[in-house]
């Protein structure tokens, strides 16, 4: 061999050397650096499903004055049933951010677990509710760990739902390369809470003594080989990041007291409310680079419009307490994107069920009203004061604007995806 | 007459059968969650004999069971089971209850002194207490070790490291 050669070869070699050792699991030479257009994400699912012609429309007067400008009044006849709290200091959302008024639940039953799960996974889906299944493809946060490493801890990743049933499991997927090791925190906090915290107070341990304990289940664990066809006992927290959480949830607990009215509403602190309450707890404590959270009081819909009309405005204020958690908030102001969606709409036509003031409920059975949504975006690199009025956004775009926004939509594989970014909103 | 005989004989046989399968069953029989017999015995050989996720229900009931020697109340557990539910993490609401079953006044927990003056003891009726196992020989001494070695090692402390182990998870 030729001295040149040998140098060369030997240059390579040692090269590969250097290098291959930080080629990660993924196949990536190195971790994403992908160009973001904010560091935080929080996805509200603004629910229970709401009819643009009473939320966007106003129909009944302007139900969201947080979010939507205007001062339009409450249709009379319904507003003694309706509490309208004081408009939030600040410009509304609206103002700060782009609204898509006419976005699409396009395909797949309007059932709220369908459209959560079509919003979570970016596919639509008409399968029938497993309630104890995750869904079949990946969701928006298994991609986010999975492709973002390396802060791709479950701290930074959260589903806080307001209802039971299936909707924890909407924290990570059955897919083949995804799934539990890749999925959220969730909680359901209000029940969490209460139901807990009912039974009285855990004993605790000091430092020293964890240690002890440690120590002894590390050996405990050395002894026993999880059976490899045992059913998954879903994600897990790393140690260290499962010491933060309980400690957050202990804080939670003692909380507790002041939760019935935090927000000085009185009688007109919901289930919402609460919900988006303890999900800015969680903003505050742990900033999540990814955030989903739902609302679904609006659902009385489908027993009582006028209480319909009140929840939506109630969803509004909660929806900008959220806003001004996060916009108060050191490492979230000014980086993060909120998106507020409904999961879906409601029918054109009323059922029989007559309120108080007369007016009929309203179901969702996907005709082309409950189909019909809005979408809006405000925050770190988002067009301010932006209204597109044309047919324009679905739900499965959301997860691939969620992932553009946290720069990783260029490591999913192509066809799990088939909506878009929706980049009219970009500055 | 000779019908009416066998046919007597064979109603006899069946009943003996259905009295010795029922004596059979007075153990403990996890796959079904009923617990006849609060006594601990010993039904695993081995840990590898596991290999069964407990579910929500008999990871709660059987947590309780073990620590009182007496069931949980259906209210008890649909609250636990509802706050289950409603965590993600199944490894920190696990460690959550049996931290608050530990500290209620009912649980059946020795004292520190019981537990050093018969260490040996203490380490088998643990292990048979909450793996249905004994413990073998290996574990035994060193878990008896780490007790002799750690004065501030008190028998909560070991529940709760038994509890909170993968092998507490499976049956």
């Amino acid at each position: 061999m030729k001295r040149k050669q040998f140098i060369k070869n030997a240059a390579l070699t040692a090269a590969g050397s250097m290098v291959l050792p930080y080629i990660l699991p993924s196949g990536r030479l190195f971790a994403r650096s992908g160009s973001r257009i904010a560091n935080h994400v929080v996805v509200c699912v603004f629910g229970g499903g709401v009819r643009n012609l009473e939320s966007v429309g106003k129909a009944e007067g302007n139900l969201m004055r947080n979010m939507l400008n205007g001062t339009e009044s409450i249709s009379p006849d319904i507003a003694p049933g309706v509490t309208v709290l004081p408009t939030l200091t600040g410009t509304t959302l609206q103002s700060q951010g782009t609204l898509f008024q006419k976005f699409q639940y396009a395909s797949g039953p309007t059932g709220h677990y369908n459209a959560h799960a079509a919003l979570m996974t970016g596919v639509y889906s008409d399968q029938s509710i497993q309630l104890k299944q995750p869904p079949p493809f990946p969701t928006i946060f298994e991609y986010y760990r999975k492709h973002n490493s390396p802060t791709n801890n479950a701290l930074n990743a959260w589903w806080v739902s307001n209802s039971l049933g299936p909707y924890p499991f909407l924290n990570y997927s059955s897919y083949d390369g995804y799934g539990a090791a890749y999925g959220a925190n969730m909680i359901q906090p209000f029940s969490f809470f209460s139901q807990y915290a009912s039974l009285g107070n855990p004993v605790s341990f000091t430092a020293a003594e964890k240690t002890k304990c440690d120590m002894m289940r590390d050996f405990a664990n050395g002894q026993f080989k999880i059976p490899t066809q045992a059913a998954s006992s879903g994600m897990v927290n790393s140690p260290a990041d499962a010491e933060l959480l309980q400690l957050f949830l202990n804080d939670m607990m003692a909380l507790l007291p002041t939760v019935q009215d935090p927000w000085g509403v009185g009688s007109s602190m919901t289930g919402d409310m609460k919900n988006i309450y303890f999900g800015t707890k969680i903003l505050e404590r742990f900033k999540p680079e990814l955030t989903v959270i739902n609302m679904t009081d609006i659902d009385i819909a489908h027993f009582d419009y006028t209480k319909y009309v009140n929840a939506i405005g109630l969803a509004d204020y909660a929806l900008y307490k959220l806003w001004n958690t996060i916009q108060t908030t050191s490492g979230l102001a000014n980086d993060t994107v909120l998106i507020v969606v409904p999961e879906h709409g409601r029918n054109q036509l009323p059922n029989t069920v007559v309120d108080a003031y007369g007016r009929k409920a309203l179901d969702h059975n996907n005709d082309t009203m409950s189909r019909e949504i809005f979408c809006l975006m405000a925050g770190a690199g988002i067009k301010q004061g932006q209204v597109i009025s044309a047919v324009q956004g679905e739900t499965i775009d959301i997860v691939p604007t969620v992932a553009n926004i946290l720069g990783f939509d260029t490591d999913i594989s192509s066809g799990l995806l088939s909506g878009r970014i929706l980049t009219e909103a970009y500055t | 007459m000779k019908t009416v005989k066998l046919f007597r004989r064979g109603l006899m046989v069946l009943l003996f059968s259905v009295a010795m399968l029922h004596i059979g069953c007075n153990t403990k029989t996890i796959e079904d969650r009923y617990i006849y017999d609060i006594q601990t015995k010993e039904i695993y050989q081995s840990a590898s004999q596991k290999q069964t996720l407990k579910t929500t229900t008999q990871f709660v009931s059987i947590a309780y069971s073990d620590l009182n020697n007496s069931s949980i109340t259906n209210d008890q557990l649909n609250k636990l089971d509802i706050a289950y539910q409603s965590l993600g993490d199944k490894k920190i609401i696990e460690d959550m209850i049996i931290k608050t079953f530990l500290q209620q006044a009912n649980s059946l927990i020795p004292s520190n002194t019981v537990m050093r003056s018969d260490i040996s003891s203490f380490v088998q009726n643990t292990y048979l207490r909450f793996y249905n196992r004994k413990p073998n020989e290996f574990e035994a001494w060193k878990v008896k070790d780490m007790i002799e070695k750690n004065a501030d090692i008190t028998p909560k402390m070991v529940y709760y490291t038994l509890m909170t182990s993968d092998e507490y998870r499976y049956y």
